[in-house]
């Protein structure tokens, strides 16, 4: 129940009393102001500097790896080959960085106050990382306190290139709550231009949404890079963590938040060497569904021939998905008008596949002998044989299905009317 | 059968021997002026080729009002152009400045969808690019990004402009920065607890505005109430000025008071309201006159509509008379709408949903079964019939419930006095405080900004000590991971609907409604008959979990009925006053509802033909309550008679503390028991309906003497025998003098209180 107004009443002039006792005591906060970093000497233990700007600040970690640094099972210099072969790649892709230093990539991530995409959402720490030559840079901007967000935005936009961010669901989330804190202070720092953006989120999707129950980036650590985090906080706890922090702004207190965000920016990078792995050598990836799931995001994004080596592969496998992959193929073929060619995966699926083939590939059969080689006789043979298969697949679901019933009834009758006509 | 027209269906009504009173309203002509001269050609054009050559004169002066920076509030009757009051001004200046915005609040989504029509057939007709979009749950998302940045006219609702604009204003600069005109219509539906939530919602937004450097006009427009010009001030926080020289042309209106037949003459019993306006309409309607009939339920809604279809179905078809009320499903609403516009329509029962705006035409005649509570309420019913030439009429059916006998018999009380005045409280401090968390969230506080004019820093302190503010250099700023205002409704009926399905039809199950939670446990229970459009369902299963009720159609001679068991707990007694044997108190009370049982009723005769178990778990209120409690009881009485008091005294308490604290009768429950929970004590309690209270049973606990005093002079002046629905109701009580009783009770219990005559404030004082 909400307190009554009478009590309200009594917490406010208590509160009053403390108030005025307080003041006595203390100087006003805003003349105390942005004189001092509290645990200056401690932030610096930690590679910590304050940054100011128009008279408060905000801090900046950085932190230096070695390229040899083996996260999960990558070694994060692997980037500068990763990056190679892109420049190299027969191919273009969402994901290829051609045209790109290795530097110019950031691996980007955020800790936010809770998951609203209100304005009244803060965002407290912007990290990223950057595969340099020689090392890998992390740099977090820290809001030390409300109210610094001008210093924020200011050390963060004039210490990233914004065009090139790789981030994990950074377009759904990350960006949007930056837009929003960012257009509170708009007037005071660096507009924020339009982006190129990496989201690997989308990635992962693709490749790994029937394979992982969650696409949490922890998930994808687990299960795909075999990172294995000590220590870690979880992200859920970053705002209660915060919030004590802004109680007492010991860096011990954030220190467990910044380490979370580190080891986030890092999978980042070994995530995109892995998927550019995937995406290069797609020939050879051993998993049957990712290596078909590959293959249709080149497909999708206009890359056939790429696709097209890829499906062909995995279609020579032992493996329930090799039909998908031939019929996958065959759909190809079809659009570029290779009907010989489709016909042939076709035959194969209609006479080896389970019934489910036969009906799809049946009905490719019927439309390619009916309207590419006018050949009534054959399309009808096919149609009625499909028919049956999805007759009995239709029967064993159990719903009913008029709308394709009356189709395949249409169709049967065109063929045979086209039969006959062709048969005097 | 030759039909008659109105005037000579009239003429017969007069010689009707129950009709109690009659008033007429005399034909006015319309007062116009011409446009004036600044307005934009194309718009002047469109307006014109709309068959408005001229302004009336409350137009006019709505336009100039605006004109000079004023902040404005227009009360308009019904269909008297109301929109072009703000219409005009705002398609003016975005015609001249393409760069203005304007944000439209509708107290409903349907409401809003209604204006977007019509405000988009003038901007058509003005070939102009100008984009006016309704922005509520229903709009597309990705139609979303194109209003936030594009929309030079956006209309919402004030609940959509609490959780989803004004949290995330960010995504909405282009509107605040350029927002030159706020429209408030239907400004009378802000009212009581949630006219606070809304102003206080007003509050954040002008806030937001100043932020981005905009200073919107405010415009309102109101149906007639008592103080539409302190409303809108309360409302807005800013001066107003009122509008009300309406200038729209009206014919002789016809105000009839019927009060039914007595059936029953030791009883006292009438003819049933439902039955006498069925009749009514019939007669109306088979001479094919327009009519609405207004009844104050669902179920009797659907009732009515049933039974006319019935009588009417040969002589007209049934399908020319439609039900409307909430529940409907948006689509179906709008085909009612327009089938009434363009006249395939020519009859539709509604229940208060048609009170508000919704544009569906004049109608020739209205009939409201049962006084519809208020003053303000029985005028814009009214309202829906009337024409700008010719005859209309309005006829009131009197239930036996004692507001409407009272009504009845003392129509100078309905027609001498104002409508009710509109009360908001928006620095009640619960409300207030809600509002500026959020505030909080959407921008950060400085030190000396005041919130509606209230210095809120110790309110800003204390939230900063329970963890949800940070304060630092003078600045308040939001600190939690929560976003507030997703728990603050500002509706006090849970917005969490029941859907309805219809599952006649195995392969095609489809949704026919939906309905409140709480209506739902009473009218949609499983075995539940529902009604709709006229159509009998039965409820096979009522998924309380998942919020979906599935209905089949059925064909059935009942309706079913359901009884509601209600616990009432004290939590606390805040406030006290003892006065002999009686005491009144203030506090906190929780009320647990649960749905029991349900009866079948007949259709025809309302006769008793079974019942059956309901099981649904129960609803928690938590509010306040005022309650009178006597130590004892009064030794000169039997339990058993003194039980009977308190049920009399309940009775009359229940029909005149709503005109005492200026509410709905439903907005306070009364409930007498013999041996209260919390004390083993004779206790009538009174509590708000509203989670949290709003101040009504206050209102009773520091006003108990008065409305006690009225309370025996409501009784002592009723000229029935022994009680009568109108006064103590009407109950086996054995054959004791129940009313003498009372009257004797309260005449020695007020003679202790005040030794002489307590002054004689009576009832009819505002």
């Amino acid at each position: 129940m909400k307190p009554k107004l009478s009590q309200w009443k009594e917490l406010l002039a208590a509160r009053h009393k403390k108030k005025t006792a307080d003041e006595k005591n203390e100087m006003e906060p805003s003349e105390r102001g942005a004189t001092d970093v509290p645990y200056v000497d401690i932030w610096q233990e930690y590679g910590t500097k304050p940054y100011w700007f128009a008279g408060d600040y905000c801090l900046i970690r950085e932190t230096v790896y070695p390229l040899d640094y083996q996260h999960g099972c990558y070694r994060l210099g692997a980037l500068h080959d990763v990056h190679r072969r892109w420049q190299e790649a027969s191919f273009s892709h969402p994901l290829s960085c051609r045209g790109f230093a290795v530097s110019d990539l950031f691996f980007f991530d955020t800790e936010t106050m809770g998951l609203s995409s209100g304005a009244g959402t803060v965002m407290f720490l912007l990290g990223h990382a950057r595969v340099l030559g020689d090392r890998i840079i992390i740099r977090q901007h820290v809001l030390p306190h409300p109210g610094a967000e001008v210093a924020l935005y200011q050390s963060f936009l004039s210490d990233v290139d914004y065009t090139t961010l790789v981030t994990y669901n950074g377009k759904a989330f990350d960006w949007p709550r930056l837009k929003t804190r960012h257009a509170l202070v708009r007037d005071m720092v660096p507009k924020l231009p339009a982006f190129g953006h990496f989201d690997l989120y989308h990635a992962a999707r693709r490749l790994w949404k029937d394979k992982l129950d969650s696409l949490r980036l922890a998930e994808v650590e687990k299960h795909i890079l075999q990172i294995e985090r000590d220590d870690d906080v979880p992200g859920f706890l970053a705002p209660m963590i915060y919030q004590e922090f802004l109680q007492t702004p010991h860096p011990d207190r954030i220190m467990p938040v910044l380490r979370h965000n580190e080891q986030d920016v890092l999978s980042l990078i070994a995530l995109y060497i892995h998927l550019s792995i995937q995406l290069l050598e797609a020939m050879r990836i051993s998993d049957p569904r990712e290596q078909l799931a590959a293959a249709r995001w080149l497909e999708a994004v206009g890359e056939t021939a790429a696709a097209r080596g890829v499906y062909e592969q995995a279609s020579s496998k032992e493996v329930k998905e090799a039909q998908a992959a031939k019929w996958q193929l065959s759909l190809l073929y079809r659009r570029e008008r290779r009907y010989e060619e489709a016909v042939a995966i076709w035959r194969d699926l209609f006479n080896h596949g389970s019934a489910s083939w036969k009906t799809k590939a049946g009905l490719e059969l019927a439309k390619a002998y009916e309207h590419h080689f006018r050949d009534a006789a054959e399309a009808h043979r096919y149609a009625a044989a499909a028919y049956e298969a999805w007759r009995s697949l239709a029967k064993a679901s159990r719903q009913g299905m008029e709308k394709e019933e009356q189709e395949w009834r249409k169709r049967l009758e065109r063929l045979t009317r086209k039969k006959n006509k062709l048969g005097k | 059968m030759k039909k008659q027209t109105l005037s000579e269906w009239i003429e017969q009504l007069r010689q009707d021997p129950n009709v109690v009173y009659w008033h007429e309203i005399e034909p006015k002509e319309a007062d116009t002026v011409p446009f004036p001269a600044e307005i934009d050609a194309r718009l002047r054009a469109a307006l014109e080729a709309r068959g408005i050559a001229s302004l009336y004169t409350h137009q006019a002066a709505a336009y100039e009002v605006v004109q000079s920076g004023r902040n404005v509030v227009a009360v308009t009757p019904t269909a008297s152009g109301k929109t072009l009051c703000y219409n005009l001004p705002v398609l003016q200046a975005i015609a001249k400045a393409p760069e203005s915005r304007a944000l439209y609040l509708f107290p409903t989504k349907a409401l809003a969808q209604d204006q977007k029509n019509e405000l988009n057939e003038i901007i058509a007709e003005m070939d102009v690019p100008i984009y006016s979009y309704t922005y509520d749950g229903d709009t597309a998302p990705a139609l979303r990004q194109k209003i936030r940045q594009a929309g030079h006219i956006v209309i919402t609702n004030p609940d959509m402009l609490h959780t989803a604009i004004l949290p995330h204003h960010t995504k909405w600069i282009s509107l605040f920065e350029q927002l030159r005109y706020v429209v408030i219509d239907e400004l009378h539906t802000y009212r009581g607890v949630f006219g606070s939530h809304v102003a206080n919602v007003i509050r954040r937004l002008k806030r937001i505005c100043a932020f981005y450097g905009s200073q919107p006009t405010f415009i309102c427009t109101s149906a007639t109430i008592a103080n539409p010009q302190e409303l809108a001030e309360r409302l807005t926080g800013e001066p107003m000025t009122l509008i009300d020289n309406n200038g729209a042309p009206r014919g002789r209106k016809h105000i009839v008071f019927y009060n039914p037949p007595v059936v029953e003459r030791t009883m006292n019993v009438r003819q049933s309201a439902t039955k006498t306006a069925v009749e009514l309409a019939r007669q109306l309607l088979v001479n094919r006159i327009p009519t609405i009939v207004f009844a104050r339920s669902r179920v009797r809604t659907e009732l009515i509509l049933s039974h006319l279809q019935a009588a009417v179905k040969e002589r007209i078809g049934e399908t020319t008379i439609r039900g409307y009320r909430g529940g409907y499903l948006p689509n179906e609403r709008r085909a009612i709408e327009n089938g009434l516009r363009n006249g395939d329509i020519i009859g539709v029962v509604s229940t208060n949903a048609l009170e508000l705006g919704v544009d569906i035409g004049q109608l020739q005649a209205c009939i409201l079964t049962g006084y519809p509570g208020t003053i303000a309420s029985t005028w814009q019913q009214a309202g829906r019939a009337g024409r700008r030439h010719g005859d209309s009429l309005v006829i009131m059916v009197a239930s036996s419930s004692p507001l409407d006998q009272y009504i009845v018999s003392h129509p100078e009380y309905f027609f001498a006095r104002s409508p009710e005045t509109a009360r908001i409280n928006p620095d009640n401090m619960l409300i207030l405080v809600d509002h500026l968390k959020c505030a909080a969230y959407e921008l950060p506080f400085r030190r000396g900004e005041t919130f509606g004019g209230i210095d809120v820093e110790d309110v800003l302190d204390f939230l900063v000590d329970q963890g949800v503010l940070h304060e630092r250099a003078g600045r308040w700023h939001w600190m939690s991971d929560a976003f507030p205002a997703q728990n603050i409704s500002l509706r006090s009926a849970a917005q969490e609907n029941v859907v309805i399905i219809d599952i006649s039809n195995i392969a095609r199950h489809r949704v026919i409604g939906e309905m409140d939670r709480f209506s739902a446990m009473t009218l949609l229970h499983e075995e539940a008959i529902y009604l709709h459009e006229g159509t009998q369902y039965q409820v096979e299963k009522l998924d309380w979990e998942e919020k979906k009720a599935y209905v089949r159609q059925v064909d059935v001679e009942y309706f079913t009925d359901a009884n509601l068991a209600v616990q009432l707990d004290v939590l606390s007694n805040d406030r006290s006053e003892e006065r002999g044997a009686m005491a009144v108190h203030y506090g906190d009370v929780s009320v647990r509802a649960m749905a029991t049982i349900f009866k079948k009723l007949k259709l025809s005769t309302f006769e008793n033909i079974g019942s059956g178990p309901i099981r649904l778990p129960e609803e928690t209120l938590h509010t306040s309550a005022a309650w009178f409690e006597w130590k004892e009881v009064p030794s000169e009485f039997s339990p058993a008679l003194f039980e009977h008091l308190l049920v009399g005294l309940a009775n009359v308490l229940s029909h005149l503390v709503p005109i005492f604290v200026m509410c709905d009768r439903s907005d306070v429950h009364v409930v007498p028991q013999l041996k209260a929970l919390h004390s083993g004590r004779p206790t009538i309690f009174l509590y708000d309906r509203y989670p949290g209270g709003v101040g009504l049973s206050e209102a009773v606990f520091e006003r108990y003497e008065e409305i006690l005093e009225n309370v025996k002079e409501w009784v002592k002046r009723c000229p029935c025998s022994d009680g009568c629905p109108s006064c103590i109701g009407v109950s086996d009580t054995g054959g004791q003098p129940v009313k003498r009783e009372l009257i004797q009770f309260l005449d020695e219990q007020l003679a202790v209180w005040s030794g002489s005559l307590v002054s004689h404030r009576s009832c009819e004082e505002n």
